[in-house]
């Protein structure tokens, strides 16, 4: 028996586009169905379906009041600003220093093979171990950092790095920047690869130093690279949560709580998944918006080669 | 092959000395059905060890599932919604009244032997067993635990301090004066951290210990119109600015945490909960303050500390309610006769028990020994004052919010008057 081309495509096709859309398009529906609902996890309060078995509770329609609810807390005000200054400076940081630490591996000279590898090690890093890792170093009474600090007579009394909310965000912001920067690098370092080496070898025949071939050479071919960048350090600046799990649990007070931190307690410490839900969408929200931005201000006078 | 009659008793006989000798010989009936049983990660193993044996010694076919703490009650609402039974569940003291009003848990009451322990179950935890209206009891206890106060005798000696603070300006004086002598940089560590274990059941243990009541009768909070309240943050906000606390304390993220501090020998008075005394005077492969180094004193002050129990609950869907009990009262009642569950805590990790006659095991009491004074901890108890708002549907929000309020109290962000005002507007809010 022959198959029509379009049935058997739809054979290969139809299974992952299941998967994906059991996996992936159905929470995702239905995460955006709750935040819009009066969710009770142990109370239903509407209809329900089934999903392969398994009972799947729609909740009672409740309009924008959960965004509402949310938007009326002067504590998701409070994160959203705390949220929009960590994003800045992470992305900030990261795609610096992922840019810094790319050009210096996109040069040849020994023992480059090994950086490469070593660079990989704090991205491949489970976030609950980095982050116990950066309290072995930075801890007040057990870190290194202040151990040598003391021992070499820098300072007098150890540095208390979580006592105000500001240095503990700025921690947050390093720490997180460190264990992500290394991905940054690897994006950037892919992009200087497919650089055309004629264009260096004309801009070296006019007359360009190091600095004019970055500036006129490298960074515009990296546009696409840096908005790839931009944009998966935005969201994941937006998303972070388990380094201030492990660090901080969003203080002292407030100090470190970000609307992700925010909206993770609201639905999982006291139970209003609708309201939790509702200020996690504002998020993904913000970094569609974002992403738009982005789009325009650094793709929008890139043209792909033909 | 022909079955002859002595081939036959030969072989009956073996197996049967096999099923004898064997672990046969311990097995009770099989169980009717399996039961589910679940709770949050904390060692897991020996959770393990003992429900192989009640499976062995009872004949449970009971299947263990260990939660991580942080998702543990939103996972197991989350299984219930999807229609799993889990029979047996553990359950904290800010989430059964809510499992309860859901109908997720059953009461016990009616089931057989509950009398009996009831008897046999200390007051202030049988209070505690009770829900909201206190008509029904609803849950059998997992552990028991208050706060106390543990100094560091060395350092104390040290200072010329011949005994431990009885009040909280002794205390106060006490750490003013290891500052000023160089012998700690802060000599006070109070259970501060970020976590629901932390400052709140903390801020509970020193109103009460001022003297003030926090929650009234009815449940309602009344901590601004109590001057104890205002008395203790006060201090707080003083040992803060004094420097005599370690700041990095507010951003600790659990009680576990903040008493390894403890184990440094550099602080000389910590205040937290009573098991934490076990690794900080108990275990010199960690800490510098054992073997007994650092020691309990009675609570500074009228001597009131906060207590709290912890809970095993049944699953009201359960379709295997006798078994499921069976299995609850070996875990938080007496069905081994020996109190066994409740003996493996105290001696493995120092957890308090609801049942105060399990206290005269000479077991027990031998391995107290080795690490806090049990009769001056017995006596602690006798002072410890159970928090009953925990029932309220409001209380586990208005406590975990109310973190950041007090700390912003005690780093000075906020004055004690404003922030009992914001306490209690939290309160309103949710109510």
């Amino acid at each position: 028996m022959k198959l029509r081309e379009g049935t058997l495509a739809w054979l290969f096709v139809g299974p992952p586009l299941l998967c994906i859309g059991l996996v992936v398009f159905f929470p995702l529906v239905y995460s955006l169905w709750l935040s819009f609902t009066d969710v009770n996890l142990l109370r239903t309060t509407g209809p329900a379906i089934e999903v392969g078995g398994m009972r799947v509770p729609l909740y009672r329609w409740i309009g924008l009041r959960n965004y509402a609810q949310a938007l009326a807390d002067p504590i998701y005000w409070d994160s959203l600003w705390r949220t929009l200054y960590f994003v800045a400076a992470f992305v900030a940081e990261a795609t610096v220093v992922g840019l810094g630490m790319a050009l210096v591996l996109n040069e040849r000279f020994a023992g480059r093979p090994l950086l490469r590898s070593l660079l990989l090690v704090p991205w491949s890093l489970s976030r609950i171990v980095v982050g116990l890792l950066w309290i072995g170093i930075l801890d007040f009474e057990f870190g290194a950092l202040n151990g040598v600090l003391l021992r070499i007579g820098l300072v007098e009394g150890a540095i208390a790095f979580f006592k105000e909310g500001w240095s503990a965000l700025n921690v947050l912001v390093s720490v997180y920047m460190w264990n992500q920067a290394p991905f940054a690098t690897l994006l950037f370092l892919a992009g200087m690869q497919s650089i055309s080496e004629d264009l260096y070898a004309a801009a070296e025949v006019d007359g360009a130093g190091y600095w004019r071939r970055l500036w006129y050479v490298t960074l515009p071919a990296l546009r696409p690279i840096v908005f790839l960048v931009l944009v998966l350090a935005t969201v994941n600046g937006f998303l972070m949560l388990d380094l201030i799990y492990v660090l901080t649990m969003g203080g002292p007070g407030y100090d470190t709580t970000t609307v992700s931190w925010h909206g993770f307690k609201t639905s999982f410490t006291f139970f209003k998944f609708g309201p939790g839900t509702a200020v996690l969408y504002t998020l993904t929200a913000l970094c569609l918006l974002l992403t738009v931005v982005y789009h325009k201000l650094v793709l929008a006078r890139f043209e792909p080669e033909g | 092959m022909t079955l002859t009659r002595r081939t036959f008793l030969g072989t009956t006989g073996v197996a049967a000395a096999a099923a004898v000798l064997g672990e046969g010989r311990l097995r009770a009936a099989r169980a009717d059905r399996s039961i589910n049983f679940a709770g949050w990660v904390f060692k897991p193993d020996t959770v393990k060890d003992y429900v192989d044996y009640f499976n062995k010694k009872h004949g449970g076919q009971v299947k263990y599932d260990a939660v991580p703490w942080a998702t543990y009650h939103p996972t197991m609402e989350t299984r219930a919604m999807a229609g799993e039974i889990v029979d047996v569940m553990y359950c904290n003291s800010a989430n059964r009244e809510r499992w309860v009003d859901n109908g997720l848990i059953r009461a016990l009451d009616d089931l057989p032997g509950m009398d009996e322990l009831k008897k046999k179950m200390a007051p202030g935890n049988l209070e505690a067993a009770k829900n909201r209206d206190g008509s029904k009891i609803v849950g059998l206890p997992y552990f028991t635990s208050l706060f106390i106060l543990i100094y560091n005798e060395p350092m104390l000696q040290q200072a010329g301090i011949t005994a431990p603070a009885k009040t909280w300006d002794e205390l106060v004086e006490h750490c003013t004066k290891l500052k000023r002598n160089k012998i700690s940089d802060t000599p006070y560590l109070p259970n501060w951290n970020n976590s629901g274990s932390g400052t709140m059941p903390q801020l509970l243990s020193d109103c009460h210990s001022e003297g003030a009541t926090v929650f009234d009768a009815k449940n309602r909070l009344i901590v601004d119109q109590e001057p104890g309240a205002a008395r203790a943050l006060e201090r707080w906000q003083k040992v803060y600015k004094d420097g005599l606390v370690n700041p990095e304390v507010l951003t600790k993220t659990s009680s576990t945490d903040t008493h390894r501090l403890f184990w440094t020998g550099r602080y000389a008075y910590h205040t937290n909960h009573s098991y934490y005394l076990r690794t900080i005077a108990g275990e010199p492969e960690n800490s510098k303050l054992a073997p007994k180094k650092a020691k309990m004193a009675m609570y500074p002050g009228n001597g009131q500390t906060h207590m709290f129990t912890e809970w095993y609950t049944i699953n009201a869907k359960t379709t295997a309610l006798a078994d499921a009990w069976k299995f609850a009262t070996f875990l938080g009642g007496n069905l081994n006769g020996d109190w066994y569950v409740q003996r493996q805590w105290c001696l493995i990790a120092g957890l308090d028990n609801a049942y105060p006659e399990m206290y005269d095991n000479p077991e027990i009491v031998q391995s107290y020994d080795r690490w806090i004074d049990l009769k001056l901890l017995r006596e602690q108890y006798k002072k410890g004052r159970p928090n009953n708002a925990f029932k309220e549907p409001w209380f586990s929000e208005w406590d975990s919010k109310a973190i950041a309020i007090v700390h912003n109290i005690i780093r000075g962000t906020s004055t004690v008057p404003r922030g009992l005002k914001e306490l209690t507007a939290l309160y309103k809010s949710l109510v």
